[in-house]
């Protein structure tokens, strides 16, 4: 377990409000594979990375 | 598509997962923990598959590819935003394997009573559970009924699909308990997700690639590519849709339970992001999915059709089709099969099991064994009820289980939480969002879901301030936790 897994939670709470917020209001008018597409898409692979680095070191040494 | 073909296919199908089912039998499953949690000895890689076809339905490549083809871009919004969410079995997977080990707990609803220090709080949740997940998994036997009825011109009946698909889940279910549910289910997760992808990239391929692919959307339907685009995904309707599937991973019972499961944190590690990686792939195949038939059939009346009517184009292969159809069906069986599983160990511990006065493990463990048939019926006859609206009754299932949300949280951070304050919110939040759903009433424009979690959490802590926290237990349950955690903490 990380100590601080609070930074984390909060860390991944914002991502997930970037992800209501953004494509509602930065990205309505880009009707391109660059818009809403590519940008949950990314942001899915960067809260995955987050999550690996919070768990990665589970049961390393049991 | 050639029916003889799909008969085939089916058959094949189900002689491949019932010698697996068989298979999988070993250990003495006479005991709740052997027969429901697999002794709590599931390896990392088969719980990452098996957590992947029982959250992974039908719902993805019908339902999802037709929210696509409805409403475009903001249904991969919708899907993944539920993937981000699934962030919270990292924080909360490893205390309920903690105290899963050390309480003894077979169900969540269980965990819940105990931590309450109220065996009403363990009877509520258990039948909520039932109440919202019997038409969630009647939902997934009518998506088997209209893949089936729709690639036979009505050659196999609905009624048949629907037939098909229950004995299938009542049988992976029965013949090992979690076992032969954990290894079918990873069975078909590999199956539907190769599968899926294959036919993905035929159709990409056939459409011109993907360049030319997004060029013909943002040509030709440019709104699919942007929210709110064509104005089904306005904000209040995202909102109310993402919401509820965003506490997916710990509201809903078949999935939770998998947290006691695996043998280490090591194996639940792996659980974790070997499901975050599928259900990313995934997801991205059901959207392009949707998309591909925006661009071919762009002006369908009935959206459910379109996944039959890609799967029997000219495009796919007609062998490949019907492979990826019977992919379709075993990503709704394996999520029945768990549901069923699920359903019937939290009857029989937290139901039978808090109303017998003197109830033995192996009472309970034949009581869950006859419910699962008796489960499997009463899905089956709401499918035969042929309620159409495939996403719309899937999401109101979250929007019902969501309210034990608060109680969950609480368990584990909030000291202050009583029974009363579950018992309260469950059940007066239940009972608005039956009576929401069922007129389909939004008020301010916000969905039954959104409403579960605001009231819910109000009145959980409300009437938790009012009323006396098991404090004992509550001390005892959190300092297990803690310490179990430190220790982890000082392994590494």
């Amino acid at each position: 377990m990380k100590e601080n897994e609070g930074v984390y939670a909060i860390i991944i709470t914002c991502l997930i409000l970037i992800a209501f917020v953004v494509p509602y209001t930065l990205l309505p008018n880009v009707e391109k594979w660059y818009g809403s597409f590519l940008f949950w898409t990314v942001l899915t692979v960067i809260v995955i990375g987050v999550n690996y680095l919070l768990i990665r070191d589970w049961g390393k040494k049991q | 598509m050639n029916t003889s073909y799909v008969w085939w296919a089916v058959a094949i199908y189900i002689i491949i997962s019932l010698f697996i089912a068989f298979l999988s039998r070993s250990g003495k499953q006479n005991d709740m923990v052997s027969y429901f949690l697999g002794d709590r000895k599931l390896g990392g890689i088969v719980s990452a598959l098996s957590y992947s076809a029982t959250t992974y339905s039908a719902f993805m490549l019908v339902g999802l590819a037709g929210l696509t083809y409805s409403g475009g871009v903001g249904a991969l919004g919708f899907e993944l935003i539920y993937l981000m969410g699934v962030s919270l079995i990292a924080f909360f997977g490893p205390r309920f394997w903690v105290v899963g080990k050390k309480y003894g707990y077979v169900t969540p609803s269980e965990m819940l009573g105990d931590r309450y220090q109220d065996k009403r709080v363990a009877v509520i949740v258990a039948l909520t559970s039932c109440l919202f997940l019997i038409p969630y998994s009647a939902v997934q036997l009518t998506g088997v009924g209209y893949l089936l009825s729709g690639l036979t011109n009505n050659e196999i009946t609905f009624s048949t699909g629907v037939l098909i698909a229950t004995i299938m889940a009542i049988l992976f279910s029965y013949i090992a308990g979690i076992r032969s549910v954990a290894w079918t289910d990873s069975l078909q997760a590999i199956f539907m997700i190769i599968t899926s992808t294959v036919v993905v990239l035929v159709l990409i391929n056939g459409l011109g690639g993907f360049s030319s692919f997004f060029q013909t959307l943002e040509t030709e339907h440019p709104a699919s590519l942007a929210v709110p685009g064509n104005g089904f995904f306005n904000i209040f309707t995202f909102i109310g849709m993402t919401l509820p599937w965003m506490f997916f991973s710990l509201s809903n019972p078949q999935v939770s339970q998998r947290l006691f499961m695996p043998s280490s944190l090591k194996n639940l590690k792996i659980m974790i992001l070997g499901f975050m990686i599928f259900g990313l792939i995934y997801t991205l195949v059901a959207i392009f999915w949707g998309f591909s038939a925006t661009i071919m059939f762009p002006n369908l009346d009935n959206v459910d059709m379109a996944t039959p009517l890609i799967l029997s184009s000219d495009l796919v292969p007609p062998i490949l089709g019907v492979i990826v159809m019977v992919g379709i069906m075993a990503a709704a069986i394996s999520t029945i099969d768990s549901i069923l599983l699920t359903l019937a160990s939290v009857f029989a511990k937290d139901v039978y099991g808090n109303l017998r006065k003197r109830p033995t493990d192996r009472m309970q463990l034949q009581i869950g064994k006859f419910v699962i048939p008796v489960i499997a019926i009463i899905a089956y006859l709401f499918a035969e009820m042929e309620l159409s609206i495939i996403v719309l009754l899937s999401v109101a299932s979250s929007a019902g289980l969501i309210i034990a949300v608060p109680a969950i949280f609480g368990t584990f951070f909030w000291k202050r939480g009583t029974a009363a304050g579950v018992l309260a919110s469950v059940g007066v939040t239940g009972v608005i969002v039956i009576f929401l759903e069922a007129f389909q009433w939004k008020p301010l424009g916000l969905a039954s879901g959104v409403w579960g979690i605001i009231l819910s959490t109000i009145i959980f802590i409300g009437v938790s301030f009012v009323t006396k926290a098991p404090e004992e237990k509550a001390e005892e349950f959190l300092t297990t936790v803690k310490v179990a955690l430190q220790k982890e903490r000082k392994n590494n």
